[in-house]
């Protein structure tokens, strides 16, 4: 893996920055005393499941996972499991964390 | 705005996510010294861009060798979601000052906008503390993640252990959404998309393209439903 250069750092670090701020400023300025469509609010309100489901399927599932032994690719799925109770019961992300974190690294370490 | 009516109470609404960030913040400190980031870059990148999201995605997608135009997309793409919080801001934010709601907006995430969210339904709240309240978080964040720079090297974490923290963050944000059936469909649909595009050859964008399919599904569910009924 290459270090991330100064001329990559710039161009992901200033679009993203401009985008999220774009994103977190104009609809406050735009829609002051107003309502989004319906259907606009409607699929915007499905983007934060999709995308932390995209994200933690990134994390945790790739094809042929399974072809070095069921345990390597098991054990962050257990840790998840365990993470998926401690949210549900706490809906707290720091012990979300510091579980799955923990739950994690048990696994790696003890088997 | 500067009083200490605004600060004590907008510091103590804070502590439980500047103590969440400093938890991840660490963490994302060290996954980014990991891709040859310095301080000054992971400083620029939480005083500017602030989010854990964002700045977790982008060494892991590096490690994973994602192309640049990827990387923006995927980021930018979950992002979106910052629009659904500043149009429920939008009331709050009535007669109150240009710069100061620019301040305001400009700084949520997602942990600040649940618990000012909470705070101004409960009533006595206001967009100075609320602005407080995202200063105070976005500090907790930015000194986390420059000391997790800084002792990366010398703490030697394991990088997939680090990695899990948000991992576990993001599976927490995913299993606390309302559980509608069209949010299921939506996430199960993601996730599908996700392993769909890995099958493919698609590593890279991924996550962008998994997001679409998840939320496009749940779109023609939402429809097909109204129909129905």
């Amino acid at each position: 893996m290459e270090p991330i250069s100064w001329t990559g750092f710039w161009i992901i670090f200033g679009i993203c920055a401009l985008t999220i701020l774009a994103c977190r400023v104009l609809p406050l300025f735009l829609l002051k005393g107003r309502e989004l469509p319906p259907r606009v609010t409607e699929a915007l309100g499905f983007i934060p499941s999709a995308a932390f489901a995209a994200l933690v399927a990134n994390d945790l599932l790739t094809p042929g996972m399974f072809d070095a032994g069921i345990w390597p690719a098991a054990a962050p799925l257990v840790a998840a499991l365990a993470v998926v109770i401690v949210a549900r019961l706490s809906k707290s992300l720091l012990w979300s964390a510091v579980v799955g974190v923990a739950v994690y690294a048990a696994l790696i370490y003890l088997f | 705005m500067f009083t200490s009516e605004n600060i004590k109470p907008a510091f103590k609404a804070a502590i439980p996510i500047m103590l969440g960030y400093v938890a991840i913040g660490i963490p994302c400190g060290i996954l980014s010294s990991s891709i040859g980031l310095d301080a000054v870059q992971v400083f620029l990148m939480c005083a500017l861009f602030y989010s854990g999201a964002g700045q977790f995605m982008i060494p892991n997608m590096w490690l994973a060798a994602s192309p640049i135009a990827s990387i923006i997309a995927s980021v930018s793409f979950v992002n979106t979601r910052q629009m659904l919080y500043s149009a429920a801001f939008a009331p709050w934010c009535e007669g109150v000052s240009k710069k100061l709601a620019f301040w305001f907006s400009a700084t949520v995430t997602d942990e600040s906008f649940g618990v000012n969210t909470k705070m101004f339904e409960q009533g006595g709240w206001s967009v100075e503390r609320a602005t407080f309240v995202n200063v105070f978080s976005q500090s907790s964040w930015t000194v986390s993640c420059v000391v997790g720079v800084l002792v990366g090297n010398a703490i030697g974490i394991p990088l997939a252990i680090a990695a899990f923290a948000m991992t576990s963050i993001f599976i927490c944000l995913l299993v606390t959404q309302k559980l509608t059936s069209a949010n299921v469909v939506a996430a199960v649909c993601a996730m599908v998309g996700v392993f769909a595009c890995k099958l493919v050859g698609l590593s890279g964008p991924a996550i962008f393209f998994g997001a679409i399919i998840g939320v496009v599904c749940a779109i023609i569910f939402s429809r097909v439903r109204e129909k129905v009924s």
